[in-house]
């Protein structure tokens, strides 16, 4: 892969340093690293290349930053932030790589969501760990704290997701108090109930109303996950005789109404159109399955909203 | 108050140690040997002896003196500077040194050909255990990263490949998975625990009826708890209910324990417990939990939950109980079913939305006819409610027969 940007030399030359062998010399001090992010995370937003080219490129470097700063045993305040920027890497690579994934490299996508998968868990995991060591006596939560946290239940709504995954009924057990009780864990412990009892009308209309763009990232591949729910509960349990208006599911849904209708015939299903022309989906149909990888194909209504929160 | 000690008597109390540590071993006097290593007995002949040591400061000298002594030097020596370091509160420093002293124990353990020692090694395992958990927290008010007690669960793991064996140690392999289910629980590293597990059921030299019965019902009391947490309700209550029937049943704070888990359990599997049994284990937390499931009172549901919120979720079985959520709703439909067939049978099962909401309403709950039909829809497909649903005329239509299917102590589909 090439790369056409034009960078500081010194500090973006793919490096990985084995730990037996690092010297000191070679171990970048911390306003570099400092200053190294930065630089990387303009990136994220660069058109010049295809998005997984840019991902592959800070995702090793954003790596390699973190060895250079867990070889120098840095675990203070300052480092709270630069995992943060991280974290948001490597949710919204979460989200783009979807994006990409319907595409002609779809198998090469699909490897390197998973491997972001299992870096996101991990730069989680020791965020987490920082806040901890980091957390004053009187217990005062950090600033974002809330957020991150929250970033962990709605990538796992579905237990068996996050590699070697804590189970949620184990990990709120160690979650600070002020962080429960946070707007951010509210949503997120709200989103999650609604999952879990298949309320998909509160799923979808609390992430409209309340997402955050991070948390959206986070929780997109359960949207369409609630989506095949709700067309196979009205498939199954509507009236054969009241064919259910699309207008209505794309509203319910938060889908343009051209999408529902393909969403639809994903699921195995087929519309049609009521006596006054409109766009109906009958139910009773025999034949629902599960979308196949359903990846990205499918937008959300409230996004440019969501996105607002950035 | 060492001040008042002579030398003299630091030697006698040390040498006297001494002895009876090995006067021990080649009786295999387990019962001495147990109160020689439990640190946390905080015994008196302990504490004086850590006086002692602390006084002489050299005990390595008085060790090597006699044969009958320096045999076992390789144990005694890191003991001593376990029970000095412990004597003074420093914790992070007794951790490591029994650690050591364990370690060249259970070599020696290994050596002996019957299962005498068994006790001492589980006086060895629980406080390898307690001693780990007081230097973390030691580690954590320092500022620094608490890792002894990681380092305890890799020890433990080393103890339970000594008794992992043919012979008549065996035995003592619950105990010791007992401990490192604590210790994993602790840390939260819970997935560690299947390793164990698997040893434990599936290895050919365990028989778990083999084991002795405190045991058993521990390991059934962790193990449940993991199916609790995975939401395999039927092995959760297999478990649990084996562990509540062998419990001896005048240790009322493990009974408790024990229910804390197992009820959640049964209410998800349609099994309400009654308030004698909530009464007399002090489990009045759950009380308004099972009243709502009765009349199907989603606020008082929601309200119980929210009151007892730290409570439930630092026990984990927060999220279980928010699920009851659909039973309440089937609950509070078929009063609203009941009601409709004294007014008018003809009519009852068909169930306009606009009841549901009013009847919602009337419990301080606001939800939109979207938001009724979604419900009505889940309940539906749940199983929890057999008919369907009219979207243009917006009404239930239930089934004749059976139209609210009771769990019948299996989980709500999931």
């Amino acid at each position: 892969m090439v790369i056409q940007l034009k960078h500081p030399p010194n500090l973006l030359s793919k490096r990985t340093i084995s730990t037996k062998h690092g010297q000191s010399s070679d171990i970048r001090p911390f306003s570099v690293l400092g200053s190294t992010l930065d630089y990387l995370m303009s990136l994220m937003n660069s058109a010049a290349e295809p998005f997984e080219t840019v991902h592959d490129f800070i995702f090793d470097r954003t790596r390699s930053i973190r060895q250079d700063l867990s070889m120098q045993n840095i675990v203070d305040k300052r480092v709270i932030h630069m995992y943060e920027k991280m974290v948001n890497f490597h949710v919204i690579s979460h989200h783009k790589l979807r994006l990409r994934s319907s595409g002609p490299d779809s198998f090469n996508i699909s490897s390197l969501h998973h491997l972001n998968m299992e870096q996101l868990a991990k730069v989680l995991t020791s965020l987490y760990n920082l806040y901890d060591l980091n957390r004053d006596h009187n217990s005062v939560v950090h600033k974002n704290e809330p957020e991150y946290r929250s970033l962990y239940v709605l990538l796992c709504l579905n237990s068996e997701s996050l590699p070697e995954g804590e189970r949620l009924s184990l990990w709120f057990r160690r979650v600070p108090s002020p962080v429960i009780k946070s707007k951010e864990m509210s949503f997120a412990r709200r989103i999650l109930r609604y999952f879990r009892m298949g309320n998909y009308s509160r799923f979808f209309s609390t992430i409209a109303a309340e997402a955050s763009y991070l948390q959206y990232c986070a929780l997109e591949p359960y949207i369409d996950k609630v989506r095949a729910l709700a067309v196979l509960c009205i498939n199954n349990g509507g009236y054969k005789l009241h064919p259910y208006p699309m207008a209505h599911l794309s509203n319910l849904l938060m889908m343009e109404e051209s999408e529902v209708e393909s969403f639809c015939n994903a699921c195995g299903l087929e519309t049609s159109l009521d006596e006054q022309g409109n766009k109906v989906l009958p139910t009773k149909q025999p034949a629902f399955n599960h979308p196949k990888a359903g990846y990205g194909e499918y937008g959300f209504s409230g996004l440019e909203n969501i996105c607002r929160t950035l | 108050m060492a001040a008042y000690l002579s030398m003299g008597e630091a030697h006698r109390r040390i040498t006297d140690y001494l002895g009876r540590f090995s006067d021990a071993v080649s009786s295999q006097d387990v019962a001495s040997l147990k109160h020689i290593l439990s640190l946390s007995s905080n015994s008196a002949s302990l504490l004086s002896l850590a006086d002692a040591l602390n006084l002489l400061q050299d005990a390595n000298r008085l060790i090597k003196q006699s044969d009958r002594f320096s045999q076992f030097a390789e144990i005694v020596a890191p003991l001593f500077r376990c029970i000095q370091n412990y004597r003074l509160g420093n914790l992070v420093d007794a951790y490591p040194a029994y650690e050591k002293a364990a370690n060249a124990f259970i070599q020696e353990f290994r050596n002996w050909d019957s299962a005498w020692a068994l006790e001492a090694l589980y006086v060895i395992a629980y406080e390898i255990r307690v001693l780990a958990e007081r230097a973390d927290r030691e580690l954590s008010a320092n500022g620094k990263s608490p890792e002894k007690l990681k380092a305890a669960g890799s020890f433990l793991m080393k103890v339970f490949g000594v008794l992992a064996g043919k012979g008549p140690k065996r035995v003592g392999a619950l105990y010791v998975t007992c401990q490192l289910f604590k210790v994993y629980f602790k840390l939260g590293t819970v997935h560690l625990c299947r390793s164990v597990i698997r040893s434990i059921e599936t290895a050919r030299i365990f028989d778990f009826e083999e084991f002795p019965q405190r045991d058993k019902v521990t390991y059934m009391y962790y193990t449940g708890r993991l199916e609790v947490y995975n939401e395999n309700f039927t092995a959760a209550d297999q478990k649990l209910s084996y562990a509540l029937a062998h419990c001896n049943p005048h240790s009322e704070a493990n009974i408790r324990m024990i229910l804390k888990y197992l009820i959640p359990v049964k209410l998800s599997i349609g099994i309400l417990p009654t308030d004698w049994l909530l009464e007399k284990y002090n489990l009045v937390e759950y009380r308004n939990i099972v009243q709502a499931l009765k009349r199907g009172d989603l606020r008082l549901l929601r309200s119980a939950l929210e009151a007892h919120e730290d409570r439930f979720l630092r026990s984990g079985v927060y999220l279980v109980l928010e699920k009851l959520e659909l039973q309440v709703y089937q609950r509070l439909l078929k009063k609203i079913y009941i009601i409709q067939k004294q007014k008018d049978p003809s009519k009852a099962h068909q169930m306009k939305l606009e009841v549901i909401i009013k009847a919602l309403r009337w419990l301080g709950i606001d939800m939109d006819l979207d938001e009724v039909e979604c419900i009505v829809a889940i309940l539906i497909h749940k199983n929890l409610v057999k008919g369907y649903f009219a979207h243009k005329s917006k009404v239930v239509v239930l089934s004749k027969q059976d139209p609210f299917p009771k769990l019948m102590g299996k989980p709500v589909n999931a």
